[in-house]
């Protein structure tokens, strides 16, 4: 199977040889590059009518030509970056010649900020994607560098410049100590784009509860749920309360509200009470109930 | 001249019988062979899972762009591509039935290699250096014949059940 792949390409190559050699390449000169959406014209040689062919990455043109005269290929004509090739045929046959178009001036970004909610003090967290294009979302290959501008409520603004590989430039960074929003600019020559991301609190720290005794059994009461870092845990979440006694194990999941969780528990005889909040585990307490 | 014509004719001739022959060889294996370099890539790293769905993915695509260039019909684009790609393709097709133009591909395969996957795991860039020759005819005149290595910078994102090609960028096979 191989063998057979490699006599095609070598019969394939040595054809192609052959054509080149009757095409008619120096009837068509073409630039070696040019930059997309900027206009240029092709010289052509000889005399009479042609046909003149132009295929892009995604267009086709085909149009009648005098030859000898030069053809002009408008912005539109080259607004996708990629290969091209030209071709010109006449009744003495075709000629063809294949020319790059690279994308143009950066124009455009696409930012991406992930993920959109982030524990403090977490490194490499924060990960800024950016992806550059020129005014037609030609990938821009050529060297240029991406600016990212950081601020958050933690401290001073700071800068990180990127140099974009392939288009693409990307960094990635810690979280810091307080929650609360950061704001991250993507910016290139005159395009800024920003994101902006949440900074949330880490999981529980020294997480306490008490217990106060009255005629139902028990209210448990958290302290102020923070983080190791002294941000509060928001409103809403979940802290759990198990409760242990001659009944068996009970938990009560009662959410943080103005920074404690609060739980009301029957007790029969001594109990045992723990509290958590995710993978964090409180204090425990023994609490002497009613027999 | 005479004797340049008839050699354009047993050149014309000769490419053809080759290319049928290697098309029906193709239909037999189907997809085109697809093969996926993803050392050094980052920053995340790659499961072997989605290596093969990348490779199978890309070659879906490929098979299908070749059908869809030879027969004018960019429902054979079908979802394998998205986006920028889609759109340019679909252009492109539009463009090649307005001009009787069609173009024959002979896909030999694809050496993918993979130069970045976002960490966010939504993005992968790979740039493909393909076999591939292509021969462009303007009803049944051929015009254009392309043996020469393409290369392609390729962005795929990843969807429900497959890879999508968002972004097929042909360049010269020197760049690196």
């Amino acid at each position: 199977m191989a063998c057979r792949s490699t006599a095609w390409t070598v019969a394939l190559l040595a054809t192609s040889v052959l054509f080149g050699a009757y095409g008619f390449a120096s009837d068509l000169h073409v630039p070696f590059s040019v930059n997309a959406g900027q206009g240029f014209s092709i010289s052509t040689e000889g005399s009479g009518d042609g046909t003149f062919y132009l295929l892009g990455p995604g267009n086709v043109i085909k149009r009648p030509v005098k030859l000898g005269a030069e053809i002009s290929i408008t912005s539109d004509d080259v607004a996708n970056s990629g290969q091209y090739q030209a071709i010109l045929c006449s009744s003495q046959g075709c000629a063809a010649a294949t020319f790059q178009v690279h994308a143009g001036d950066p124009a455009r970004l696409s930012f991406f900020l992930h993920p959109s909610r982030v524990p403090v003090s977490t490194p490499d967290a924060i990960v800024a994607t950016a992806f550059v294009f020129d005014r037609y979302y030609n990938p821009v290959l050529q060297t240029t560098k991406v600016e990212f501008q950081i601020s958050s409520g933690a401290g001073a603004d700071t800068t990180r410049t990127i140099p974009v590989q392939r288009g693409v430039a990307w960094m990635r960074i810690g979280s810091s100590n307080k929650a609360g929003p950061v704001r991250i600019v993507a910016s290139v020559a005159d395009i800024r784009e920003p994101r902006v991301i949440q900074q949330v609190a880490a999981e529980a720290c020294s997480l306490r509860m008490k217990a106060t005794p009255n005629a139902k059994g028990a209210l448990l009461e958290t302290d102020p749920v923070r983080d190791c870092s002294g941000n509060p845990l928001p409103d809403g979440t979940i802290v759990s309360f198990t409760k242990t006694d001659t009944t068996g194990k009970t938990t009560v999941d009662a959410p943080i509200k103005k920074g404690v969780a609060r739980a009301q528990v029957e007790l029969k005889g001594h109990s045992q009470i723990s509290v958590a909040c995710g993978v964090v585990l409180g204090n425990e307490i023994s609490v002497a109930g009613k027999t | 001249m005479i004797l340049l014509r008839a050699f354009r004719l047993v050149h014309a001739v000769v490419l053809t019988m080759m290319l049928c022959a290697a098309a029906s060889a193709q239909s037999a294996s189907n997809l085109p062979h697809v093969t996926l370099n993803a050392d050094n890539l980052g920053p995340r790293p790659i499961e072997q899972v989605t290596g093969a769905n990348i490779a199978r993915n890309y070659a879906v695509a490929w098979e299908a762009l070749t059908k869809a260039l030879e027969q004018n019909r960019a429902a054979l684009l079908k979802e394998q591509f998205i986006g920028f790609a889609k759109d340019r393709l679909t252009q492109r097709i539009a463009d090649q039935t307005r001009t009787g133009i069609h173009v024959r591909v002979v896909d030999q395969g694809h050496r993918l290699k993979a130069v970045f996957y976002s960490l966010d795991g939504a993005a992968m860039q790979l740039i493909d250096e393909a076999q591939i020759q292509t021969q462009v005819y303007d009803g049944s005149k051929l015009i254009y014949s392309d043996t020469a290595p393409h290369q392609y910078l390729v962005l795929m994102t990843p969807g429900a059940d497959r890879w999508y090609v968002r972004s097929l960028e042909s360049s010269p096979s020197s760049t690196p």
